[in-house]
């Protein structure tokens, strides 16, 4: 499995794929920085209390709708490098496991959302800094919270398009899929909560976001064993 | 442990409720270069995929190196290298990083990277991205590809399709001298005849999806027996004369010809074509070329 991931890592070196990493966490902290810039009287004075949560609170909004986009993109491109060149076949005439190479691919994907949610967190302390927040005041677990959880509830979102950029060879399905996606997921506080794209928003009748991130986990690993064993079945064109 | 480096055992693939390939039984030696012959479309790359893992076959079995591929898949794929059409690459990296991408899978020494491209002699040009290749390189880039792991079986399907008459001889000489060299059992396919013919020591060919004739080269070539052509004048009257007289001889309304046998009995044949008077214009010797028996074999379909 270190192989495996370590040769996914090599593989997307040039492709632009670092680069959306970075810029997903960046333009959101960008436009943040311009929000709170333009009106920062105005801002200021509404969160007065808690000036950490006003942020967090902006931040979150917009980080959202740029995790599922992001989720589908990210997805579309790793599959894509073995797409291209057909490369699967190659791929899966060596000895490797099939199901080992398509958990490589999520883990990729997880791996690199991760990446992304940390430069997120990293971003808004630095954008706080600088708008003048008090540095002692940082709400730093739920800072956390709220930039991990979304994530670790949005795992069967990125298995899901993994599983989709994989099987299909023509991207535009599994892409029109994660936009789509990304629209409905922004309107998403206003489904049922079964609905896997309310739970970033870590909204639920319990009112405990915990209970999101516990269903994003749970469907995201039934998800990731479905997919295992489709494609440890499937014949290679 | 049966004697086959490689024994399908009635592999048959069905695709749509067609049979692509139906009854395949191949039979592949050590030391082998067994040469996979049929025309374009006849099954020689499902059948190549059933024996990497890629499709499993609809009916039959798969024994790699004495052991069944379904069950032993990636330890019998440790000790295989292939190249399946056209070579697959990751076109924004370099060579060098192409391997390293499949080196880190098979987990072989860094050092095996610099021997294949020696061997493939792409070592000059490793550190350039791989979409400036040429066809041969990037063929070439394929070979090395599946060199890395040190197969014992190297299965290479087209090996020279699409590449030019340099970059043809290039590749058959790489792979004539392989068996020798590494002791490698070389399975490679090819519609070309020709090609085959030059450097495999035992032939399969299909066609249809069916296996119609296995054995070793020499074989084939038996049955590419030369004949006598006779042109003569009123050959219709020779031919029944020639008879008459108990020589075996053909009359396609065409020509005339004849078995090739000793040359006292093709002395004796003129001469009696002499005495009954016919015109004698021409005796040649035709020998019948692998690609007519190839084409009478696959039933004139092949695109040769």
């Amino acid at each position: 499995m270190r192989g495996i991931l370590a040769s996914e890592l090599l593989k997307i070196r040039g492709k632009m794929v670092w680069f959306l990493v970075v810029l997903g966490p960046v333009g959101v902290i960008l436009l943040q920085a311009v929000n709170f810039g333009l009106r920062y009287d105005y801002l200021t004075d509404q969160y007065a209390d808690d000036l950490w949560g006003g942020l967090i609170g902006n931040v979150v909004t917009l980080a959202l709708p740029t995790l599922l986009i992001g989720i589908a993109i990210l997805a579309s491109m790793a599959a894509g490098i073995e797409h291209q060149t057909n490369a699967w076949k190659q791929l899966l005439a060596l000895p490797v496991s099939r199901s080992a190479v398509f958990a490589g691919k999520a883990l990729l994907h997880v791996l690199l959302l991760f990446v992304s949610c940390t430069l997120m967190l990293i971003g808004t302390l630095a954008l706080g800094f600088v708008l003048g927040f008090d540095a002692g005041a940082i709400p730093y677990g739920r800072l956390a919270e709220l930039v991990y959880y979304p994530f670790l509830a949005a795992l069967p979102l990125m298995v899901l398009q993994v599983w989709l950029s994989i099987t299909m060879a023509n991207q535009a399905v599994p892409l029109t899929v994660g936009i789509i996606g990304m629209i409905v997921g922004m309107f998403g506080s206003r489904f049922d909560d079964w609905v896997p794209y309310k739970w970033p928003h870590l909204i639920n009748a319990a009112g405990e976001p915990l209970y999101s991130v516990a269903c994003g986990i749970g469907l995201g690993v039934v998800l990731l064993l479905i997919g295992m064993l489709q494609f440890a079945g499937k014949d290679v064109k | 442990m049966s004697k086959w480096i490689v024994e399908t055992n009635q592999l048959t693939k069905k695709l749509g409720g067609k049979a692509v390939v139906s009854d395949v039984n191949l039979r592949i030696k050590e030391g082998d270069i067994y040469g996979f012959l049929g025309p374009n479309g006849a099954g020689k790359t499902t059948t190549i995929r059933m024996l990497l893992g890629l499709a499993k076959p609809t009916y039959g079995h798969v024994h790699i190196f004495g052991h069944e591929l379904a069950r032993k898949r990636i330890e019998i794929l440790r000790k295989v290298g292939s190249l399946v059409e056209y070579p697959s690459f990751y076109g924004h990296l370099t060579a060098y990083d192409n391997l390293e991408a499949v080196r880190r899978l098979l987990d072989v020494p860094r050092s095996r990277i610099d021997q294949v491209l020696e061997v493939v002699r792409l070592t000059k040009e490793a550190r350039r991205a791989v979409k400036g290749y040429s066809l041969g390189m990037k063929q070439r880039l394929g070979i090395a590809t599946a060199l890395l792991g040190q197969p014992q079986l190297l299965v290479l399907d087209e090996p020279t399709n699409g590449l030019d008459p340099a970059g043809i001889l290039e590749i058959r000489e790489l792979i004539k001298r392989m068996p020798q060299e590494h002791g490698v059992t070389i399975l490679v396919s090819s519609h070309l005849l020709s090609e085959i013919d030059q450097m495999a020591n035992r032939v399969g060919i299909i066609t249809k999806g069916k296996m119609i004739f296995q054995d070793e080269t020499q074989v084939l070539r038996q049955q590419a027996r030369s004949r006598i052509q006779l042109a003569v004048s009123e050959p219709e009257e020779a031919w029944r004369m020639l008879l008459a007289h108990g020589y075996h001889v053909d009359w396609d309304r065409q020509q005339l010809t004849a078995e090739l046998t000793d040359d006292k009995a093709v002395a004796t044949m003129v001469a009696a074509l002499v005495q009954h008077e016919f015109a004698v214009y021409r005796v040649q010797e035709e020998s019948a070329s692998l690609e007519q028996i190839f084409l009478n074999m696959t039933g004139g379909e092949g695109s040769l």
